[in-house]
């Protein structure tokens, strides 16, 4: 039986076949948006041929298909979401507006951004819970009948409801709920305190609006989706991606479709783990992972940490902090900056140089591919400096103009800077090297993680041009670049588990802990999760965990972090461990503790997975040597321009190692041997580069014997 | 490019900056008052040696701007400097902002050499003045206001406390623990980015990393004489006005004149002609004139320069003895040096700018810290009684328009120029035992123009179990942000108070009120000033100001010179072209009358 993974992005769509043999195929077609089965239906067609069968025969024979989208995410940031009302409490219309403050620079001067949901579709609801619980104004239910009835007449397909403390009375949000369903039948709404339970009303508000918003956009899209699947005969489960980097069924996504945001992003690093268990020798040991992925806009980094994709609930969508909305509801951590493959090299008025933010995109894109593009970019760099062939990008599919490239980057940047071209080339390589272990730290180091004791792996399209001199930065002694590379999503579908996490704000210290109170509420947070888990019907688990967590504070501060709890917390003993856990915590993330201080404990979470059953992987197929080892100029800073190796695909075996100055064009990525650094094809096919290696026999010998199925 | 590698200058350049982030983030993450953990009222710098400002991240400019101040400081005080020492400095006459910033001074010792210093600097929730407040407008002098004050005190010696120093901050600060588990934090954020320097300085040795600095000082002053170049050689003076105070009955003006010298590339800000320093807590400090000065100019003419020392050797702030504006001679209160008066340089420089530099400069924007921003402190009866203090922000005071863009909506004030946070109403009903009993746009509060000021905002919020006091100090009210080249001015700041029968009436401006439980302290707070005349502002612009409740049809009609088709709010809201053209044409005819 197969699984099918997909991973429908803004312009490709991404598929992976995966045979119960752990046999692997890919392939990828332009995205459909109108109706994306035909885009999975078009990319089935290369693997189809590959395993002498129909992309009907390969839906057929599947028992699970895996489904990751960004429609939603794009939904949101183009703007075409529900028209939506939001109901909130009287006196506080414009939380979405004022978002938490914050601007990004003092001085330069910018529009306020507009808020998620306009003035006029947002209603006073006249009531007021306190911080406790109590009810201060009761709910005027006529106040409700008129925010409906104004919803009503300006045509508002969604509604969010997001009452001041829900999350600790949920009576009246209840209650708004009911007369929706009685005034507004059909009309999808969200309530927040079932959506994400969080105290801070902005946050909690703007995931609340998202989420209604995507409600009639999402359901559609994914009964659409599967009744394509099931007419073409598929008739295995469905399951789809969600930003926890895990997966649900589409039901519970069209319910909480929030959660489908960034979900294509939060299986990079599923895929980075999986690539990790099979080809490198961890001791046993759950692996710590740095997972970067460079696309043709977005370089997007995350963490693995003891096996699990690292979770935070701070991301922003259609802009940044002060320009952006809060996204709000916990899921991988991934960070995003603009510096991928299509990434403007610029100079400043003083004469600085610049990598990004700004993109040159697909169209016209970089300046060698001769669409009109005359601003350089890091492919044009790339090709100027001989990292990327010109006759064999994308596979020979798309021709580029090397003498463009040229032009572009003496035009922009030797113009003005006393540089040749590739020494500006190679310049703007470093400059978006340091952008991104600037973004790799803060997500590593600001979390108390060491970059040089992380696995690094590398994926998207542009990965291999500086994934070696980003290992150095970091002081990482190795990558490993999977061969598919450019489907690194697609292929962490086929090892996502199934994950949700379930969650009860009742505040409690730690002295004058009410023992029973927080066990009857994970009792309950339980019940939830197994019903969870209890739902999956096809996908073989290997074993399902139901975990604790707490997220404490020290008194007073307002941020907390979140703490593993390995069992009740029924005495003294357990509470000083908490205490003492918390500290290190603290101490490990923000180098200071207050030992000794009792903790203010927020809320509850519990965090169900069902752990899928890992198909081993085999080697991927490996053509034969089609036509030779080439070589060709590359230009790097410490050697200058030198005869450099072009490997294509088929001309490394299995095991074969490979000294720097090279360059392996791979089909949809090209993989910069600097020199100094090593390559050795790992027994699945894929990279695994030793960036300090003096020559290829210093790689770790134990990746080599170890047999991939 | 000076001989300096052009690659490794923005490489390292960007090193720096990440460290303050990170500094900047620990401060955040660990701090215990909500002042520093929701609001951001902190800053963090690395200055190079003790005497160039050579990184400041996203810092609020009126306390990054001059942090080398700090540095200088320690060095002049404890010349024998050790690797492992962190000083503690709020001292207002001795290069700090105000008594209530604490900063942690941490030297970076390299190889025995004073490299780089780390500061990081945090507004307290309290400072042990003689009233619960960080802010004493009508203190008569120091002793009046009563700030315990540590003069660059050494207050970690090989990374541990000195006990002294932390009891004599126990004794006289109130809700110690607070304050102690602030000065972790701040400490924390301070170590944090002594680590990373030291990281650097390992990887790239100090020589490598000093002609790093001289050549990232040329390159950023270079920067800045290419952006005064493009300004017309000129002069423009402009005054402004505080609000009254005790000891100003009539406000305080604050005359500035700017000169830009495109020849030698100078921007000079004189502040001399102003009044000598008043018995009172709004003189500004040295280091407050000198970086509200510069804010004021940077806000002015863009925001494409470096904020370090290099580019700030290309403003020149001229200040005199024993003057309100800067420096103050002793015994003169400076404990409200970062606010107010503060926020009248920030903007009245913009005034000048806008009014000697077409299409340049800002209009005023709001002032001041009203009741929105008051220092509250009772006892807490749902912790046993426990007293509190801290600063509420709110965040919502409107910025000033600008030749390009309206006003931004969480301005705060001119000083932070919206880069603080905000409170959340949650968070602080959760913290503290109050109730917030609204906070929405006020409706034609802003200053009307091409481009509009932000509007302003109706917060109210009051105890909920037993009495409170809160602290402010509101400006705007006699004197709102002014409009230039021909926009509006906007809608007075209001202080008022809700009693129990709902009847509101007004309380005065600057004041200590003491709140029942059932009493509500109201804050209407001030717009931003418009830019440019109203009539020229583009009817789309006025129709999303209408349908976001930032102006009303009435204010539409009569400010902006636009009729709609039909008074609803909602999308399908048209413009009367015509009526709009006949309306405008009527309004220009009166004003010209």
């Amino acid at each position: 039986m197969l699984r099918i993974s997909v991973d429908t992005g803004g312009t490709f769509t991404d598929v992976v076949v995966l045979d119960a043999a752990g046999r692997l195929e890919v392939g990828k077609a332009l995205t459909t948006p109108a109706r994306v089965f035909d885009g999975l239906a078009t990319a089935l067609e290369t693997p189809a041929r590959a395993l002498d069968a129909s992309p009907a025969d390969l839906l057929r024979d599947a028992e699970l298909l895996i489904y990751g989208t960004t429609s939603a995410t794009n939904a949101v940031v183009e703007k075409k979401t529900a028209r939506t009302a939001f109901l909130t409490t009287e006196g506080f219309p414009d939380i979405l507006l004022y978002r938490e403050g914050g601007k990004p620079d003092p001085f330069a001067q910018i529009d306020f951004p507009p808020p998620y949901v306009p003035r006029y579709l947002t209603f006073e609801i006249r009531e007021r819970i306190d911080s406790d619980g109590d009810i201060f104004v009761p709910l005027d239910e006529a106040s409700v009948r008129d925010a409906l009835a104004l919803a009503r007449a300006q045509h508002c397909e969604a509604i969010g409801v997001c009452l001041l403390w829900s999350i600790v009375n949920p009576q009246h949000e209840l209650r708004v709920g009911e007369l929706i369903e009685e005034l507004l039948p059909g009309v999808p709404y969200t309530l927040s305190h079932r959506l994400n339970p969080v105290v801070r009303e902005y946050r909690r508000a703007s995931s609340t609006v998202i989420d209604a918003s995507l409600k009639p956009l999402m359901t559609a899209h994914l009964e659409m989706f599967e009744d394509d699947l099931r007419r073409a005969g598929f008739a295995g489960e469905l399951l789809v991606a969600t930003s926890f980097g895990g997966t649900w069924h589409p039901h519970a996504l069209a319910a909480k479709p929030i959660y489908a945001i960034g979900s294509g992003p939060s299986l990079a690093p599923i895929a980075a783990a999986a690539y990790v268990r099979a080809e490198l020798d961890t001791n046993g040991e759950a692996a710590n992972i740095l997972v970067c992925d460079t696309g043709g806009t977005t370089f997007d980094v995350g963490v693995v940490v003891d096996g699990r994709v690292t979770q935070a609930a701070e991301s922003w969508i259609g802009g940044d902090r002060g320009t952006g909305d809060i996204v709000g509801v916990s899921g991988a951590d991934i960070k995003s900056i603009g510096a991928g493959g299509g990434s403007i090299i610029w100079l400043d008025s003083g004469g600085l140089l610049h990598v990004g933010p700004e993109s040159a995109g697909a169209d016209p894109g970089p300046a060698c591919y001769g669409r009109g593009g005359a601003k350089p970019t890091i492919t044009d760099a790339a090709v100027v400096l001989g990292y990327i062939d010109p006759d064999f990008f994308l596979g020979g599919s798309l021709r580029l103009d090397r003498d463009a490239a040229c032009a572009a980057i003496s035009e922009a940047i030797c113009s003005r800077l006393p540089l040749s071209v590739e020494e500006a080339a190679a310049a703007a390589i470093e400059i978006a090297t340091v952008n991104i272990v600037g973004a790799v730290k803060e997500i590593t180091i600001a979390r108390g993680l060491d970059p040089r004791e992380l696995h690094l792996v590398g994926g998207g399209g542009a990965a291999g041009l500086n994934i070696v001199p980003i290992a150095r930065e970091l002081g990482c002694h190795s990558v490993l670049l999977p061969a598919t590379a450019g489907a690194l999503s697609a292929f962490g579908g086929q090892f996502a588990d199934f994950v949700s996490e379930f969650e009860q704000p009742l505040y409690a210290e730690t002295r004058d802990f009410p023992t029973a109170t927080i066990e009857a509420v994970f009792a309950r947070l339980e019940d939830d999760a197994r019903a969870f888990l209890d739902g999956i019907v096809t996908l073989d688990l290997e074993s399902s965990q139901i975990e604790r967590w707490v997220e404490a504070r020290y008194p007073g501060q307002v941020w907390e972090l979140p703490i593993a709890l390995s069992g009740p917390l029924s005495g003294n003993d357990e509470l000083r461990a908490l205490e003492r856990a918390f500290d290190r915590e603290h101490r490990r993330l923000f180098a200071v503790d207050d030992p000794g201080q009792h903790l203010e404990c927020l809320s509850w979470k519990v965090r169900a997975t069902g752990v899928s059953a890992k198909r081993p992987l085999r080697a991927l197929r490996r053509g034969e040597r089609d036509r030779g080892v080439t070589t060709a100029p590359a230009f790097f800073a410490e050697t200058g321009l030198v005869n450099t190796r072009r490997y294509r695909p088929g001309d490394l075996k299995v095991g074969e190692a490979v000294a720097g100055p090279a360059v392996v064009l791979e089909r949809t990525t090209s993989i910069v041997i600097y020199p100094g650094s090593a390559v050795t094809v790992t027994p699945l096919g894929n990279y695994l580069i030793d960036v300090s290696a003096e020559s290829a026999t210093a790689v770790p010998a134990q990746a080599l014997e170890r047999s991939g199925t | 490019m000076s001989g300096f590698d052009p690659v490794l200058l923005a490489v390292l350049a960007s090193r720096f900056e990440s460290i303050v982030r990170e500094m900047e983030n620990t401060l955040v993450r660990t701090g215990r008052s909500t002042v520093l953990n929701m609001s951001k009222d902190l800053s963090c710098a690395i200055v190079y040696r003790d005497r160039e400002l050579l990184a400041t991240g996203n810092g609020l400019p009126v306390h990054v701007i001059g942090m080398e101040a700090l540095a200088g400081a320690v060095a002049v005080l404890h010349p024998e400097m050790r690797k492992g020492d962190a000083y503690l400095h709020n001292d207002p006459y001795r290069g700090n902002t105000h008594a209530a910033d604490h900063s942690i001074v941490v030297p970076v010792v390299v190889e025995g050499e004073h490299l780089f210093t780390a500061v990081a600097k945090a507004h307290q929730a309290d400072c042990g003045n003689s009233a619960p407040t960080t802010y004493m407008p009508n203190a008569r002098d120091v002793y009046e206001e009563g700030a315990v004050i540590f003069p660059a005190v050494k207050v970690q010696e090989r990374f541990t406390d000195i006990g002294d120093v932390i009891r004599m901050c126990r004794a006289r600060i109130r809700v110690p623990d607070q304050w102690y588990g602030d000065y972790l934090a701040t400490l924390g954020a301070a170590r944090i980015g002594e680590l990373r320097i030291m990281e650097l300085c390992e990887r790239y040795g100090a020589s490598l990393l000093k002609e790093f600095v001289d050549a990232w000082l040329d390159y950023s002053e270079r920067t800045m004489v290419g952006v005064i170049r493009e300004l017309p050689a000129g002069s423009s003076t402009a005054v402004g006005y505080h609000d009254p105070i005790d000891a100003c009955p009539s406000g305080i003006p604050v005359r500035v004149t700017v000169s830009v010298d495109p020849d030698d590339a100078m921007i000079t800000v004189d502040l001399r002609d102003n009044i000598d320093c008043v018995p009172a807590g709004v003189n500004q400090t040295e280091v407050c004139a000198i970086n509200n000065a510069v804010s004021g100019v940077l806000n002015s003419i863009g925001g494409n320069v470096q904020r370090n020392s290099g580019s700030f050797r290309r403003i020149n702030v001229l200040i005199r003895e024993n003057c309100v504006v800067g420096s103050p001679s002793y015994p003169h209160s400076c404990s409200v040096a970062t606010t107010n008066v503060a926020d009248r340089i920030v903007v009245t420089i913009q005034r000048a700018f806008a009014e000697g530099w077409p299409e340049h400069g800002l209009a005023e924007g709001a002032c001041g810290m009203g009741p929105s921003s008051s220092v509250i402190s009772g006892n807490d009866p749902r912790r046993n009684g426990s007293p509190f203090i801290n600063q509420k922000i709110s965040g919502c005071q409107g910025g000033p328009g600008g030749p390009a863009t309206d006003g931004w909506v969480t301005y705060q004030n001119a000083v932070t120029s919206g880069l603080m946070f905000r409170d959340s109403v949650e968070i602080d009903e959760q913290k503290y035992p109050i109730r917030i009993g609204e906070i929405r746009v006020r409706s034609d509060s802003e200053g009307a123009g091409r481009r509009r000021g932000a509007p302003g905002a109706r917060i109210s919020f009051g105890p909920r179990f037993t009495d409170m006091e809160a602290h402010f100090i509101s400006d705007g009210v006699r004197f709102p942000p002014r409009g230039v080249c021909g926009g509006g001015d906007a809608a007075p700041s209001a202080a008022r108070k809700v009693l129990r029968d709902g009847s509101e009436i007004e309380v005065p401006p600057i004041s200590a009120e003491t709140l029942s439980p059932g009493e509500l302290l109201v804050h209407h707070t001030g717009g931003g000033g418009g830019y440019g005349d109203p009539l020229e502002r583009e009817p789309e612009r006025v129709r999303a100001d209408v349908l976001q409740g930032f102006v009303s049809f009435e204010g539409a009609n009569d400010r902006y010179g636009v009729v709609f088709q039909r008074a609803v709010l909602a999308d399908t809201l048209a413009i009367d072209d015509e009526a709009t053209l006949r309306r405008r044409a009527d309004l220009r005819q009166k004003g010209t009358k």
